[in-house]
């Protein structure tokens, strides 16, 4: 790797006016969270005993976590199968994973009922094991502790180049420990999430009665893990376009492409294995003219899209295009998940759910935090990997609008 | 038992108000025999009746109840020494046959009191031979064994005491200090409720327990609605609309005419007045007015509805999948907004970024 | 490079042929109902439909009344926060029948085994010691005290029997717990744990409670006895690993229609279990894999490094 390659914090003006939006579109949905604390979670949600999960736990935990995945995936990639090239990657897919998950977690407590007991979940004689929910409280939490340590390094090398002494000694000193460190800390950040998300699918197995037949498989744990690692594929080419137009971030697209063909072989795995396991089980007859046959159908259209475009050179060389199947990707793995922990989830007849405005605004507002944490964090250390050639500071006016979704 | 005789009182007849008096009362039938041996004997209850802001309702009907009729009452159940509108004398007479019985019986007999007591300017709205009332309440309550205040008036109250109450009219229990007080509210009071618990008092010495607001729990505990016999019809959701509508006529529940009962605690459902069946409100179609609650009666508007005590079930069953929708438009709407926005920018991005791209491409 | 991706992915073949095969053999038991476990068993074909025992099971549990929108009746549509027990009916033209909805007790409950920290628990087997619990009666009890109101419960129960406080700012998990706090230390054996008010109630037996085997032999009594009277058959003798609450039902009623779901004869906790816990081989798994994936990331991490030839890792 040469000198040009290492990432650099991008400075500027911390409250642009992107920012300041994204504070306030947060400052509205803390108000709901602050006022759920006060009243329940009945008053700011159309959650009820039918739907006791509403969109927190899906979107804000399930869909959050899977693009979060990300880091996952470039771990994977990057680490473990020792794919040097993808090292670029890191440090933002990192970020964005530890983001993602740090708001999935809070989120849980937001919609916990009784968030005051899970001190228990820090004492292992209490843990109930058959739990598929504690093993992902579990790894959840750790995962985050261990992806903010992953964080660590950027942090540590922008005090390391630090003006004042003290920090910059911090810096010195810590950074090559923790990077002794840190062979023992990724292989914990592959481990846990392999599990968890294999257990967030696996969190349905038992409600079986509940779950629409086209859904409910004991294949659940390997599609939700599949659909983790494409979607957070996915993600990090919809980051790093994003980062690239804004900030002149680098882009390989090469890279990307060649990314982007493992993501293929992923969504076409899952796509495989869904439709191999409906008719190996004869689920085939509840295909017909119904709602669900359209989720479903729409579903793998979703997943085998943008696995053909992957493969497609004209995909493949042109950024947009790219960018645009990679967003498919995560469509795909979002809506997956969002249809089994909810469209299909069927608790009894008599029982419906539509998000009340308090839960898409919780929902909202944890993603534009998020975002504005991504900012900020970028803004202060070194993280994305910055084009050299280009020494012109990346104005963030009109590219800016179209990126930021 | 022969004096009684000679009164017109069978044996017979005289068990039979006794046994009644003991069950309302809650005492067992051996309890009745016991009261009618008391009573019988020369130790009657000596009673001591005073009147103050009143109607003489609550007398009235004590008048009117058939088993005991008023000479039974008066001359075989207990000694009647003083009530101003039964007694013979008047004038001097009265007052001293009052002062007698007090010296005579002092420590051992009942005071009733019926009607409120004014305290406003020192009592002055209320004299009887020259004394206000809160005098004689006081005077005479201090050596009686026990006090009974008789219709809601007495027992805290009641018309007088009714906004924006002039005369500052309270209840026995707020003149008289340090002696047991037994309110038996009702406008009229069931003359049963008093008998019950003076023979109570005569036979062994008790008082009946007693709820929050001084009433006995052997008449007040329960609320009307509970032992309604138009109960049926408010399960099933039957209600009379209006005065003399079909409901009305039908025998309908009356709650929605301003009913009290399911607040009301009283036995006026069980126990109707002067042993005439359906001589009660609910009875004559209409609606309890809540006259033994202090907070209802002559303060809450008669045909206001009031809030069940101890609601039940319905004459109606749930299905066996109920409706438990949420979903309303408007967040269905905003949401397809929500989800139609970020579709078309990612639309609008790709579209954008692969043209930038291709024109990229094109100029190397 | 590729050596050590091809020697991995054979690895990875290996541990998961070994964890199929011994997942296989290490699959969860089947739950067998407790030799002590004390239920109630409903014939809907006895049951007038009064409600005592839904009047009742609100005193004896001090649960706040449902009222209607005039706020006269307490008229509950379904099991909720304030009611955990109900009576429901079912019409079809001429025909009706009414049934009861609490919590089943199930052989081998969903929401025991979903619950993080042991809050739902069979009598005696919680994650706590809990004083004066004994083992065996099977009975679902919670426990507050580690409950984090995941609701993780709601989603498994396949009866959707318990219950959330919604409106409340810390909120409790409502469901039926066989009147625990009623006990009768005067009843013989496992019967002393309990003493449901419904079956004390009810006016005609419609509902009783006893020990399951002994419920279980009433409602074969009763078959045999009456066959026309019955359609036949027992709800939770085998449905979903077996519940501690069975049902009798009347002739041309089927379970379905009373709000029953149908359920196969594994449990769904037994399920869930069995596919999820298959791959860990008791946490052999995990640990293996660690330590397997922390020696390949170290050992490529130092081979960049020593081509880097100046340590620049990150």
């Amino acid at each position: 790797m040469s000198d040009h390659d290492h990432p650099r914090a991008i400075g500027g003006k911390p409250f642009d006016p992107l920012m300041k939006t994204l504070l306030a579109i947060f400052g509205v949905s803390a108000v709901v969270m602050v006022y759920r604390f006060f009243t329940g979670v009945g008053p700011v949600s159309n959650m009820t005993d039918g739907f006791t999960w509403g969109i927190w736990e899906p979107v804000n935990v399930v869909v959050f976590t899977g693009i979060g995945a990300g880091a996952y995936g470039v771990a994977l990639l990057c680490y473990l199968l020792n794919k040097g090239k993808y090292h670029v990657l890191v440090r933002p897919a990192v970020l964005l994973g530890a983001i993602c998950y740090t708001l999935g977690a809070s989120s849980i407590v937001i919609a916990l009922g009784r968030y005051w007991n899970s001190y228990w979940l820090a004492v292992p004689t209490m843990w109930n094991l058959s739990s598929a929910l504690l093993e992902v409280a579990v790894c959840v939490l750790s995962y985050v502790a261990v992806l903010w340590i992953e964080v660590l390094p950027s942090v540590l090398d922008g005090a390391a180049q630090s003006k004042s002494s003290a920090w910059s000694q911090l810096g010195r000193t810590w950074g090559p420990l923790l990077a002794k460190a840190m062979p023992y800390i990724i292989a914990l950040a592959i481990l846990l999430p392999t599990m968890h998300q294999s257990s967030l699918g696996g969190l349905l197995l038992i409600a079986g009665p509940k779950v629409h037949p086209l859904w409910h498989t004991a294949l659940l744990p390997t599609l939700f893990l599949i659909s983790c690692l494409s979607m957070g594929y996915g993600a990090v080419v919809v980051l790093t376009t994003i980062l690239n137009l804004t900030w002149k971030a680098k882009h390989d697209q090469r890279l990307f492409a060649e990314m982007s063909k493992v993501n293929a072989g992923l969504l076409l795995l899952y796509v495989v294995l869904r439709l191999g396991d409906i008719a190996i089980h004869g689920k085939l007859a509840y295909l017909g003219f119904n709602g669900y046959t359209l989720l479903f159908v729409v579903e793998i259209a979703l997943f085998l899209v943008p696995a053909f475009m992957f493969f497609s050179p004209r995909v493949q060389q042109n950024k947009g295009r790219l960018f645009g199947a990679a967003l498919l990707t995560v469509a795909a793995g979002a809506s997956y998940r969002v249809d089994t922990y909810l469209s299909v989830y069927r608790p009894a007849p008599g029982w419906d759910y539509f998000p009340s405005f308090g839960e898409i605004i919780v929902t909202i507002g944890m993603a534009a935090i998020g975002m504005a944490i991504f900012i900020f964090i970028s803004r202060m250390f070194p993280v994305v990997v910055v084009e050299t050639r280009d020494h012109s500071h990346a104005g963030s006016g009109r590219v800016l609008t179209a990126g930021s979704r | 038992m022969a004096e009684l005789e000679t009164e017109g009182v069978s044996r017979r007849g005289f068990l039979k108000v006794c046994s009644l008096a003991a069950g309302a009362v809650g005492l067992p039938a051996w309890a009745g025999e016991k009261m009618a041996e008391k009573a019988a004997g020369s130790a009657k209850p000596p009673v001591i009746w005073l009147h103050f802001q009143e109607c003489t309702g609550c007398s009235e009907s004590l008048l009117r109840t058939s088993a005991p009729d008023v000479a039974e009452l008066i001359l075989g159940l207990v000694s009647l020494d003083y009530h101003e509108t039964l007694m013979v004398p008047s004038g001097y007479q009265a007052e001293k046959s009052l002062e007698e019985s007090m010296e005579k019986n002092a420590g051992n007999y009942v005071l009733v009191v019926e009607g409120a007591i004014p305290t406003k300017d020192n009592g002055i709205y209320c004299r009887v031979g020259g004394h206000t009332a809160v005098e004689t309440a006081k005077k005479v309550a201090a050596k009686a064994a026990a006090v009974i205040s008789i219709g809601s008036c007495a027992s805290w109250g009641g018309i007088p005491s009714a906004d924006p109450n002039p005369t500052g009219a309270v209840g026995v229990d707020k003149v008289v200090t340090g002696k047991p007080v037994v309110n038996i509210p009702g406008c009229p009071a069931n003359p049963y409720n008093l008998l019950g618990t003076v023979l109570q008092f005569a036979t062994f010495g008790t008082l009946p327990a007693l709820d929050g607001l001084g009433r006995p729990k052997f008449a007040y505990a329960r609320t009307i609605h509970e032992d309604c016999p138009r109960r049926p019809h408010f399960d099933a959701g039957r209600f009379a609309q209006k005065y003399g509508d079909e409901g009305h006529r039908e025998g309908y529940c009356l709650y929605k005419l301003g009913c009290k009962g399911p607040a009301t605690h009283a036995n006026c459902s069980l126990n109707h007045f002067v042993e005439m069946p359906g001589a009660w409100p609910v009875g004559i179609g209409h609606p309890c007015v809540g006259c033994t609650e202090q907070k209802i009666g002559f303060r809450v508007p008669l045909h206001d509805t009031v809030d069940v005590e101890r609601p039940t079930a319905p004459g109606t069953y749930p299905p066996i999948h109920p409706d438990h929708s949420v979903i309303t438009p408007a967040v269905v709407g905003a949401s397809a907004a929500i989800v139609g926005a970020l579709v078309g920018a990612g639309y609008v991005a790709t579209k954008k970024i692969t043209a930038d791209s291709e024109k990229h491409a094109g100029k190397e | 490079m590729s050596i050590s991706r091809r020697s991995l992915l054979k690895g990875a073949v290996v541990a998961g042929a070994a964890t199929a095969l011994v997942g296989r053999a290490e699959a969860r038991e089947e739950v067998e109902p407790r030799p002590d476990a004390v239920g109630m068993l409903y014939d809907s074909t006895r049951c007038i439909g009064c409600r005592a025992c839904v009047t009742r099971c609100k005193e004896a549990n001090s649960l706040p009344y449902d009222r209607t929108a005039e706020g006269i009746h307490d008229a509950p549509t379904d099991l909720n926060s304030n009611t955990k027990n109900i009576i429901k009916v079912w019409t079809a033209g001429e025909k009706s029948a009414f049934t009861k909805q609490q919590c089943m007790h199930c052989v081998d409950p969903s929401c025991v085994s979903v619950c993080m920290m042991g809050a739902l628990h069979k009598e005696g087997e919680g994650k706590r010691d809990f004083a004066g619990e004994k083992k065996g009666t099977g009975v679902v009890l919670y426990d507050k005290g580690t409950c984090v109101g995941c609701r993780y419960c709601q989603i498994a129960c396949a009866f959707n029997v318990p219950k959330f406080e919604w409106f409340e700012a810390f909120p409790l998990i409502v469901k039926c717990e066989l009147c625990r706090h009623r006990g009768d230390p005067k009843k013989e054996g496992p019967l002393a744990i309990a003493n449901p008010a419904c079956c004390e109630a009810c006016p005609r037996e419609a509902v009783v409670y006893g020990k399951r085997e002994a419920l279980l032999a009433e409602a074969k009594r009763r078959l045999a006895e009456d066959p026309k009277r019955y359609n036949g058959l027992i709800y939770g003798e085998k449905e979903g690993g077996g519940t501690q609450v069975l049902y009798l039902a009347g002739a041309g009623v089927t379970f379905k229609q009373l709000g029953m779901p149908e359920l196969p004869e594994e449990s769904s906790a037994s399920f869930s279990e069995r596919v999820s816990h298959a791959p860990y081989l008791h946490g052999i798994t995990p640990i293996a894999l660690y330590g397997a994936m922390a020696f390949v990331i170290r050992r490529n991490k130092s081979k960049e490094e020593a081509s880097e030839h100046h340590g620049e890792g990150k």
